[in-house]
């Protein structure tokens, strides 16, 4: 019986070093790139970090949102039913299943994703030029953590690594605060490495870090911190104020002085209404346009995002920001040469007179077809106005409250279009920078979460429920595809 | 001397002693040879004993004895395996024995994977299907021969073309995705895709393994496991001759009832007019004009010859074979031919005592000849639809262009036109050292492989099937090659190509297990097999186009000859994959008395295909027996045997696409910097590290008896669940999969539930009766029902009906898999009154229309949506049988096989919608006005609901189908010896004589490899009806 015992212990030595070898089944697909045998060298990260910046382009939807959402437009469009979910938005009738929230919610995660995983691989190989984009990726991710946290308030917070199907399961909604520690540390850490400029157009620099952490720090009330990092974007950066406050908006005057960041479109790539994310081009202003216009300077659009009376009304009539933010298109057509000449049509969703006219389709402005989805134009996710209204805020507002040097901003900004300017102090001042946030930045996504950060929005948001809708709900199919364990925004 | 006296004296009364009871009688020395009667094979070491006495004999290596008895002795010969047989001397002195193979015998043995048992001791749902009855259907492929068979494994036929594959389904269809079972010959894994390649002649025996017990080849186990064994030589055999063949002619076993001109021309006036458009014919008085079938089908001949040489010696046994086979097709002729040469050698070698070599070796070249079939645009589609009014040829010898429905070309030009050729070359084997260690421990080592070489090579010629047919390649009737623009203002000719393709499979497998079997106390036998397995799988492909083939000719068809102005329109590609599997599997089993068994597998599976989290999977199945008729206690007489069986089990079935865990760079990473459109990358399909098997979890229950010595009953239950079916749902946006060019990824959801009964029944009459008589059935009822889908997936959609029509198949929770959705219709409109009366509104109604029920009671009928829609059918039977039946009387034989599918439905797809495409001649019953029919709508040109998928598109698909018949004639023995034969058998058979159908289409048995497209009839390459005549010859 010796011998058989020495045969099965063979076999059994055999099935252990096979478990053992389980590199034998690590194989790797032949002649492919795939996701798993990526960042073998400098450019797998160039273009992964593409990837990345891809979904800064979504900015077209959250720009209609914190416009839409706030007492500055209303949804318009086609019809009532013409991306429903803007209309629930504008009257504050929204809930846990809303298509345009859930477009927010997954594509700043897809962002997310794309850059962590570049972060998951920063050790893969050595080279020059890694952190740069590392630091860039490190912007982009905290840039979309913030707008999730802005939405949404706590959200499933991932660093450095993708989940697989069923691990999002196990992961719950990190505290607000930790959401913003990780956005702060990112934007810290991409301050630190990035420079001021990039001869590139469209790159992250060290002033988008530094403003949009800026904006972090004041978003949490953190004034003391936003103060000091927005003076080091004005007093260190390379920013001044554009002299033409109306060509702002326009595409030959894109990379002027006062960018601090842009999220990049194209005309150059066409598109269709079936992938709004896959679309190179800009397709905000084509759906701010005027519904079947004919005529000069504007190009046809969709009536959307179309601005209301009360922020017509708001500004002075002395303000020339007015009529650069706001269309008003029977004053526009009457004054044209030959009025009888030029049409357009009323939407069904609704109907204001006025259109947004910062970001419009213009007929110097065209893309490829479908011309309504790819306008060139950037939008300005940070420009230095914004900057210096947010540094004159958290001056004013900091506990040393620093007044003189919040005036000084404040009038930069005024005195560049020419309106007098303001001396008032603390919480009077206070006010007045609010209002001025409102002239200088209607139009450009800002207003909805301004009015929810300072406590405004119940005051000046027809519906708007407070302790609800400062943020929106999660859509509750995500709820559910992540396993059930979430708990709904409070009041949902 | 005193001691020598005595000592031989006591010789002579022990002589005289054991003489004496015999004197009286004749005593004389006879001789004689006992054989195999089936193989005609000398059997050596028979046992030939004196009944009532203990004298006797055995047979010698060339199976003769010789022995003196007497007249009135009766000689009884019994071996192991074989029928005892008993004869009575009389006056014979030159015995012809032929012994039965005890056919019913429950020692039989069964293979059951990595060992074998035996049909009284198994534990699990197992059918055994010998060769013959496989060999004696002259079908060329095995799994086709097997349809009806057995219960519970449902086959059905891809297409009826030579060479055209089937599908074997084993307890229902389990996923959406690969139904294959496994398929092993000699252990080796076979492809079934590749069946093609193995002749059944060379099959000496199938073993279906169909309960959990397959379990022992985990991972690849859950649509069950076929374990076919090649011919061996038998020991102390003289070389044996078998030269067997047969010849036959085919012709196509059903036609359609297609309208005739006349018909054709009345009908689409009427059409046309309803349509509000000028009527097309002037005069409906055309006669029958042509017969679009009658100029497709043909008769074409089959055939097939087999050489095997069998045999062996003490120490070594061989088994060597080549064959031939070649089958025309019944459309299409040589165009559609499938030929195939196989060999085989087959050695087993006792190398010392305790070590063994088995050596198989397979080596298959088969060619095959293929014109588009089964689908929109196949050879058969046209032909139904070309219209009768149109010659085949134009008056000036050309091909007529049928050029009033843009996408029907004439079917006889497509067929001149279609050059697609395919080989395989093909080569399996295994090289396995069995060590005996001792009597209760064998180690067996073995190393099977694969190896293909698939060739195709497909012409296609510059052709002008007439003014805007898709399929053109010319630029006009001239046969002008076509210009295209390779870059701005580049023009170059684009003129008959060529594509050729080779690719090359290879496969490895590592085999080592240790057997044991032990009985301790003489009641309790213990068996146990512990092995380990490594499975490697490479393929890799290269093909390419080569455009400007010259003289627009066949015989210039490669890509060397191609003269494509600087190779611009050439191309190439290709592709590789590689796939890997470790696996350890142990199964026990003990035996108490025989009366009670249990038996248990684990095996380990470990796969490249899975994600990193799953990368193993852990496989177990209990099983046991309780022999009742072992009892004591057990006293019905009439059940000689009954046995109770239980099993339950998990299995995988890894059968999904490599590196389906990945995630792909497909995303679209595209930005814009410096106002350039900057291409990057991004993830587009996520990864699922967690991403396994579908994992099946089989329960059955069976009763085995054998009753009145001539029943034997086999009966099944079974539950089989299968689990973790692949999707991709809907997934959490934090997974970051819905950036532009993102999608989810692969995960595991979706379960499908299979039950069912089977029963087998044999009956044969005693062997030594001069009519004998056999018969076995099976019949197998199986519900299938999707239990669940994912999350967000209400329905998988399958196949479509008719050109851009309705998804008419679906897979979807509640229903079977594949089952038809579509309007259910409730008679037909009769008058205006009775649409503006009807409680539901159908928009665009008219007189003749169908009334479709308002499924969803909103009193209007939706074709917007699938609110109204229901299921019309699904394209899985309720009930399949088979049966087989033969009949033996002297030297005649007569057996047949019928097999037959009850209770499921078939899509009626190969009608195309067209105005002036042909149709079948039931629109005869068209609605005409009120009162005429309640069933068959209007015809009109116009604008119309009936044409959307409804049941009057899905026909009953239920069918009984005689397979096979055959008469054959053995030649007496006798007869034989004079020339020198061992034995020749002649034969007449018919395959596909008879089915009775309700089905109008070309052939009911009708299958897709493609779950979701199961019962949807294209225009079927129907199974041929085939006469032939055949020999088996044995010297």
């Amino acid at each position: 019986m010796k011998r058989p015992v020495l045969y099965i212990a063979a076999i059994i030595t055999l099935l252990i070093s096979f478990s053992a070898c389980e590199k034998y089944l690590d194989l790797e697909p032949q002649y492919t790139q795939d996701a798993e045998n990526f960042f073998e060298n400098p450019s797998d990260y160039e273009r992964a970090l593409i990837g990345a910046y891809d979904l800064l382009q979504s900015a077209f939807l959250t720009s209609w949102i914190g416009e839409i959402a706030s007492d500055n437009s209303i949804a318009g469009g086609e019809s009532v039913t013409d991306t429903e979910g803007l209309h629930e938005i504008d009257e504050m009738r929204h809930d846990a299943v809303n298509t345009e929230l859930r477009n927010i919610f997954r594509w700043n995660y897809a962002g997310v994703t794309r850059a962590n995983y570049i972060l998951e691989h920063r050790d893969n190989i050595d080279f020059e030029g890694k952190e740069t984009i590392l630091a860039e990726a490190s912007f982009l991710r905290a840039y979309y953590y913030f707008e999730l946290v802005k939405y949404f308030g706590a959200v499933p917070l991932v660093v450095d690594r993708r989940l697989g199907a069923t691990e999002v399961t196990e992961v719950d909604r990190a505290p607000v605060s930790e959401v913003y520690a990780q956005i702060e540390a990112d934007l810290q850490y991409a301050s630190e490495i990035l420079d001021w400029t990039n001869p590139v157009k469209g790159r992250v620099t060290k002033g988008a870090a530094l403003s949009l952490l800026g904006k972090a720090y004041l978003y949490q009330d953190k004034f003391d911190l936003a103060a000091q990092t927005l003076d080091r974007v004005i007093n260190e950066g390379p920013y001044s104020l554009f002299g033409d406050y109306a060509g702002l908006w326009t595409v030959d005057n894109e990379n002027n002085s006062e960018t601090v960041f842009d999220v990049e479109y194209s005309g150059l790539e066409g598109g269709g209404y079936g992938c709004l994310i896959c679309l190179e081009g800009n397709a905000a202003p084509g759906f701010n346009g005027i519904r079947q216009y004919e005529g000069p300077i504007y190009g046809d659009g969709n009536s959307y995002n179309l601005p209301t009376q009360d922020l017509y009304d708001f500004f002075p009539s002395t303000d020339p920001r007015r009529d650069i933010t706001v269309l008003d298109i029977e004053a526009f057509i009457a004054a044209q040469p030959n009025p009888a000449a030029i049409t357009y049509a009323e939407g069904g969703g609704g109907h204001t007179g006025f259109y947004n006219n910062k970001y419009i389709k213009r007929k110097a402005e065209l893309g490829l077809p479908d011309n309504d989805l790819t306008s060139p134009l950037n939008y300005k996710a940070i420009r230095y106005a914004d900057v210096l209204l947010m540094a004159a805020e958290a001056h004013n507002r900091k506990p040393a409250a620093n007044d003189a040097q919040a005036l000084i901003y404040v009038n930069m900004v005024r005195d560049r279009v020419n309106v007098t300017p303001i001396a008032s102090g603390g919480s009077q001042l206070t006010q007045d920078i609010w209002k001025e946030r409102r002239l200088e930045l209607s139009g450009e996504g800002l207003r909805f979460f301004d009015l929810v950060r300072t406590g405004e929005a119940a005051n000046e948001i027809d519906g708007f429920v407070s302790n609800k809708h400062e943020l929106f709900p999660i859509p509750q199919v995500e709820i559910d595809l992540a396993g059930g364990n979430w708990n709904q925004n409070p009041n949902y | 001397m005193l001691k020598n006296y005595f000592s031989s004296s006591r010789q002579i009364a022990l002589t005289a002693l054991m003489i004496l009871p015999f004197l009286g009688f004749a005593q004389t020395k006879r001789t004689g040879k006992v054989v195999d009667e089936t193989a005609q094979r000398s059997l050596p070491g028979v046992s030939v004993v004196v009944k009532g006495t203990g004298n006797g004999t055995v047979t010698d290596d060339d199976g003769n004895f010789s022995i003196v008895v007497a007249d009135s002795d009766t000689l009884v010969f019994s071996f192991i395996g074989y029928q005892t047989y008993k004869q009575r001397v009389g006056s014979t002195t030159n015995f012809s024995i032929a012994l039965r193979e005890d056919a019913t015998a429950l020692d039989e043995v069964v293979v059951v994977g990595y060992g074998t048992s035996t049909k009284k001791e198994l534990t699990g749902a197992t059918t055994k299907v010998k060769g013959e009855n496989i060999t004696k259907l002259n079908i060329p492929r095995m799994d086709q021969a097997l349809q009806g068979q057995v219960a519970g494994v449902s086959i059905n036929t891809n297409s009826g073309s030579p060479g055209g594959s089937s599908n074997i389904r084993i307890r229902g269809l389990s996923t959406f995705g690969d139904n294959d079972p496994l398929i092993l010959v000699d252990g080796i894994v076979y492809d079934s895709e590749g069946l093609n390649a193995l002749n059944p002649a060379d099959i000496e025996s199938i073993n279906v393994l169909k309960d959990a017990t397959a379990g022992i080849y985990g991972v690849r186990a859950a649509n069950g496991v076929i374990l076919i064994e090649t011919k061996k030589g038998k020991a102390n055999s003289k070389p044996q001759f078998e030269f067997s063949g047969y010849y036959g002619i085919q012709q196509t076993s059903n036609r359609l009832d297609l309208l005739n001109a006349t018909e054709y021309a009345v009908v689409k006036n009427e059409a046309f007019a309803n349509g509000n458009a000028p009527l097309p014919f002037a005069n409906t008085a055309l006669g029958k004009g042509t017969d679009w079938q009658d100029e497709v089908f043909q008769t074409a001949p089959i055939q097939n010859y087999n050489l095997t040489i069998s045999g062996g010696s003490d120490r070594t046994t061989y088994s060597v074979g080549g064959s031939y086979f070649s089958q025309d097709g019944i459309v299409g002729g040589d165009k559609a031919n499938f030929e195939r040469y196989n060999a085989r050698v087959n050695i087993s070698s006792e190398l010392s005592k305790k070590l063994t070599l088995n050596s198989i070796f397979l080596y298959t070249h088969e060619k095959r000849d293929i014109l588009p079939e089964n689908g929109i645009g196949s050879v058969l589609y046209n032909t139904v639809n070309a219209f009768p009014t149109e010659p085949v040829r134009q008056e000036d010898g050309t091909y007529s262009y049928l050029e009033e429905v843009s996408d029907i070309i004439n079917p006889i030009a497509q067929m001149e036109n279609t050059f697609n050729t395919s080989m395989v070359n093909k080569f399996v084997g295994k090289e396995e050292l069995a060590y005996k260690i001792n009597e209760h421990f064998t180690f067996t080592n073995r190393i099977n492989y694969n190896y293909a070489l698939v060739d195709g090579k497909v012409f296609s010629p510059l052709v002008w099937y007439g003014p805007g047919k898709a399929q053109n390649t010319a630029a006009n009737a001239n046969l002008d090659p076509t210009i295209v623009e390779i870059a701005d203002s580049v023009f170059i000719e684009r003129g008959a190509s060529v594509y050729e393709a080779r690719d090359t499979y290879i496969d490895f497998t590592y085999e080592g297990f240790v057997n044991y079997e032990q009985v301790f106390n003489k009641d309790h036998t213990v068996k146990g097999t512990l092995g380990a397995s490594v499975f490697r799988r490479e393929g890799e492909g290269l093909n390419a186009t080569a455009y400007n083939i010259p003289n627009n000719s066949i015989e210039f068809a490669d890509i060397s000859a191609n003269q494509a102005p600087g190779g611009f329109l050439n191309n190439a590609g290709s592709f590789q994959f590689e796939e890997r599997l470790l696996s350890a599997f142990l199964r026990a089993e003990y035996g108490y008395k025989k009366k009670y068994l249990f038996s248990a597998i684990v095996r380990r599976d470990g796969s490249s295909k899975f994600g990193e989290n799953n990368r193993y999977g852990f496989f177990p199945t209990f099983s046991g027996a309780w022999i009742i008729s072992e009892e004591p206690f057990y006293s019905v007489k009439a059940i000689d045997f009954a046995k109770l069986r239980a099993s339950w089990g998990v299995s995988g079935n890894d059968q999904i696409q490599n590196f389906a865990y990945r995630a792909l760079l497909n995303g679209e990473g595209v930005y814009v910097f410096d106002d350039v459109i900057t291409q990057g990358v991004a993830i587009g399909r996520a990864s699922n590290p967690d991403l396994k098997w579908e994992s099946t979890r089989q329960f059955n229950i069976g009763l085995d008896l054998t009753v009145l010595e001539h029943f034997d009953l086999s009966a099944n239950y079974f539950v089989k669940n299968t689990y973790d079916l692949l999707f991709q749902p809907d997934v959490s946006g934090v997974l970051g999969s819905y950036g532009a060019g993102g999608f989810p990824p692969i995960i595991n959801a979706g379960d499908v539930s299979n039950t069912g009964v089977e029963l087998e029944v044999g009956y044969f009459t005693d062997p030594s009766r001069e009519l004998r008589f056999s018969a076995n059935y099976n019949v197998t009822f199986l519900n299938n029902k999707v239990t669940r889908t994912p999350e967000g997936i209400e329905f998988l959609p399958g196949a479509q009906f008719g050109v851009g029509g309705n998804v008419a198949t679906r897979f979807e929770e509640g229903f079977p898999i594949g089952y038809f959705i579509g309007y259910e219709t409730d008679g037909v409109f009769q008058s205006q009154q009775e649409i503006d009366d009807a409680p539901v509104t159908q928009a665009g109604a008219k007189p003749g229309d169908f009334r479709f029920v308002d499924q969803n009671g909103d009193g209007k009928i939706s074709f917007s949506d699938d609110s109204d829609q229901t299921m019309i059918g699904s394209p899985i039977p309720e009930f399949t049988m088979g049966l087989n039946l033969t009949f033996n009387y002297k030297g005649f034989d007569l057996s047949t096989n019928i097999y037959a599918a009850l209770g499921h439905e078939i899509i009626r797809n190969y009608e195309r919608q067209q105005p002036y495409a042909n149709q079948l001649n039931y629109v005869i019953n068209r609605w005409t006005g009120t009162g005429s029919t309640d069933e068959f709508p209007r015809l009109t040109t116009g604008s119309t609901r009936n044409t959307v998928f409804s049941d009057y598109f899905v026909e009953d698909g239920s069918f009984v189908r005689m397979r096979n018949i055959q008469l054959g004639y053995t030649f007496p023995r006798k007869w034989m010896q004079y020339a020198s034969f061992s034995s020749l058998r002649v034969y007449v058979a018919a395959n596909n004589l008879l089915t009775i159908t309700g089905y109008q289409g070309y052939d009911p048995d009708i299958g897709s490899a493609s779950a979701l497209s199961a019962g949807v009839d294209y225009g079927f390459y129907p199974q041929a009806r085939t006469v032939m005549v055949g020999f088996n010859l044995k010297f």
